[in-house]
């Protein structure tokens, strides 16, 4: 069994670490190679040690982080909800987050504290979930995701109200926010670190994953607490999802589309799908990222466009093979 | 005091006063500024690689005649002329930071509202002086030419058009003090419908010229309105930008109501925005424009 789940990982790895290397390698400054090599052994001039140890490095790491944290996110969701149009999203936490980190901005706060603001305003949402779903005893996924997707257009609705009201000075900050972008990620650390927990401890959990996505009934008797378990999961799919709108806005698509892909080529085992998700998600957004960077540089695309454009050909391929 | 000790406190005070002779220059050549978020600017010298992230900014950096010294623009930067050629590093709301590096400035003028917070932060993180401005007033354009001027160190060329506006803005104001009122409806964009309030820099320059702002008590600095709204303040003038220079479709909206005075008078005028809608100089050549159509919808009264 490991045998067939390690190549594929060591593949993904691999192609990642590519991503990346390309990412650092390529920008709207032209640096042959040997002068992003150089960098690294510490003998640049000042300028180029800036572009790529600032501005490249930390970009390429948050884009990953970001990618990995939705894409496995986007997983956990669809397992949890059984509902293959189920993204990280779909219960209302990017708008949540939106709504926290907008007050922020209205308040006339800055940096760091919108980033808090925006974190505090996801597990709000996500609590409010919960809450609402549990209501009075009988839980079902389906209650679930009806609750999440009202409370979401709910946040939809105060996202609009308080574009429409907020004073026009504010208003471009915010769009930018609502937009999302790996450029405005403050520093990749603590995504990736999160990203890396998460993955070690779900790996273990695969098993009861698996059996779980076939449904509760069946999980139950196979001797599988599903409540608890459930309710693990939404947490997690939550603190992944809050974590990486927290770095970069909601950035759309990766969190949909990548466990999908994953499934039809790799088959649906949760013990290779969730790391493989954090390998491709944050790979694509990386190369996406790149993309976004130098396509027509000096301008920049928001990342989105390049997922999606990325992303579709590539999905539609696989889900037209798979037939 | 032995020979020796007076030769050494000699050579003492030579050191220290050589020592101020180099030190004096940078200490006197040391600029600062307060900026609109106000921050204090200081430079070590007047800068001589200036980075504009915004069309707004480049305008008044060359207002403040610091124009050769410019070495980045954003997007949309079309004037003067001469900003045309200069190495452009994205838009203002995605800026190219790669490239912005990359031309070493040493002095950054963001705009306070238009540049995403996070990438200017970033620039500071970075080391980079960042000087945000944001005018809202005539006053506030002068002084901000002022303070560039500072910054850049062509004091001379820049203070004297700082007071070129400022007297200009006065001696128009003083012209039109006592103007009968004209109730006035200024549309900045047609879809949505969007005009200003008075605490616009362009509800200023209504007030200025002696018009009345039909919207001017509105909250929001630029609020959004229907079309009901604007018939029901019936103006006696119109004034619209438009999307281009030449662009007058948004004013034939308003013939199909003929019992609107502005209609009936054929009040409806053409402002070429870009000598309105951005806080530079250039407005004073705008508001004078404005006051004259104000003075023709005044010719038109029975």
């Amino acid at each position: 069994m490991t045998r067939s789940l390690l190549p594929p990982l060591l593949f993904l790895a691999l192609a990642s670490l590519l991503a990346m290397a390309v990412s650092v390698a390529v920008g709207s400054v032209a640096l042959s190679p040997l002068e992003v090599l150089s960098v690294f052994f510490g003998n640049a001039e000042p300028l180029q040690q800036t572009l790529v140890l600032e501005l490249r490095l930390p970009r390429t790491l948050s884009a990953f982080a970001t990618g990995g944290l939705l894409a496995v996110a986007g997983a956990l969701m669809q397992v949890l909800l059984r509902n293959p149009l189920a993204d990280p999203y779909v219960l209302g936490l990017s708008g949540g987050a939106a709504v926290g980190a907008l007050l922020a901005m209205l308040a006339g706060l800055g940096g760091l504290l919108v980033s808090g603001s925006a974190f505090a305003g996801a597990l709000l949402s996500t609590l409010m979930v919960f809450g609402l779903a549990h209501g009075t005893g009988s839980w079902t996924p389906s209650r679930l995701l009806l609750t999440g997707v009202v409370v979401a257009a709910g946040w939809g609705a105060v996202i609009t109200l308080m574009l429409a009201i907020s004073p026009a000075r504010e208003l471009p900050g915010m769009l930018y926010w609502l937009m999302g972008d790996v450029s405005y990620a403050r520093t990749p650390w603590p995504g990736l670190l999160f990203l890396l927990a998460v993955c070690l401890l779900i790996v273990p959990l695969g098993r009861s994953l698996n059996v779980l996505a076939r449904g509760p009934l069946q999980a139950a008797a196979l001797g599988i607490s599903v409540r608890p378990m459930e309710w693990l999961i939404y947490v997690l799919a939550s603190l992944l999802t809050a974590t990486a709108v927290t770095m970069a806005g909601s950035i759309g698509f990766v969190g949909l589309v990548v466990p999908h892909m994953l499934r039809l080529v790799l088959g649906n085992d949760q013990r290779l799908i969730l790391p493989a998700c954090a390998l491709a998600g944050g790979t694509l957004l990386v190369l996406a990222d790149t993309l976004a960077r130098i396509v027509i540089a000096p301008e920049q695309l928001p990342v989105g466009v390049i997922t999606a454009l990325l992303g579709v050909p590539t999905f539609l391929y696989l889900l037209y093979r798979s037939r | 005091m032995n020979q020796r000790e007076q030769v050494m406190a000699g050579i003492f005070w030579a050191m220290a006063f050589s020592l101020l002779l180099v030190w004096t220059p940078s200490v006197l050549a040391q600029v600062c500024a307060k900026d609109d978020r106000d921050r204090t600017v200081c430079l070590d010298q007047p800068a001589t690689r200036i980075a504009a992230l915004s069309p707004g900014a480049t305008e008044l950096v060359w207002a403040a005649g610091a124009g050769e010294q410019v070495v980045a623009v954003v997007d949309y930067s079309d004037y003067p002329p001469a900003a045309k050629a200069v190495p452009k590093v994205g838009s203002h709301t995605r800026l190219d930071m790669e490239r912005l590096l990359q031309l070493q400035p040493d002095l950054v003028i963001a705009w306070v509202t238009g540049n995403p917070a996070e990438q200017v932060q970033m620039l500071k993180d970075l080391g980079l002086p960042v000087f945000s401005i944001e005018p809202r007033s005539f006053e506030a354009v002068s002084d901000t030419i002022e303070r560039l001027a500072t910054l850049a160190g062509t004091e001379t060329d820049g203070f004297v058009e700082a007071d070129r506006f400022r007297r200009g803005i006065a001696e128009l104001r003083e012209q039109y003090a006592s103007a009968e009122p004209v109730p006035v409806f200024y549309q900045v964009w047609d879809e949505p419908l969007m005009t200003v309030n008075n605490e616009h820099l362009i509800g200023e320059m209504i007030q200025l010229c002696g018009g009345d702002n039909i919207f001017g008590e509105l909250d929001r600095l630029v609020p959004r309105i229907s079309t009901e709204a604007v018939v029901t303040g019936n103006p006696e003038a119109i004034l619209a930008g438009g999307m281009g220079e030449e662009n007058r479709h948004w004013l034939t909206r308003w013939e199909a109501f003929p019992e609107l005075k502005a209609t009936k008078k054929d009040n409806l005028f053409f402002i070429p925005p870009s000598l309105v809608q951005r806080p530079t100089p250039r407005m004073l050549e705008g508001t004078r424009l404005f006051c004259e159509k104000l003075e023709v919808a005044r010719g038109r009264r029975d």
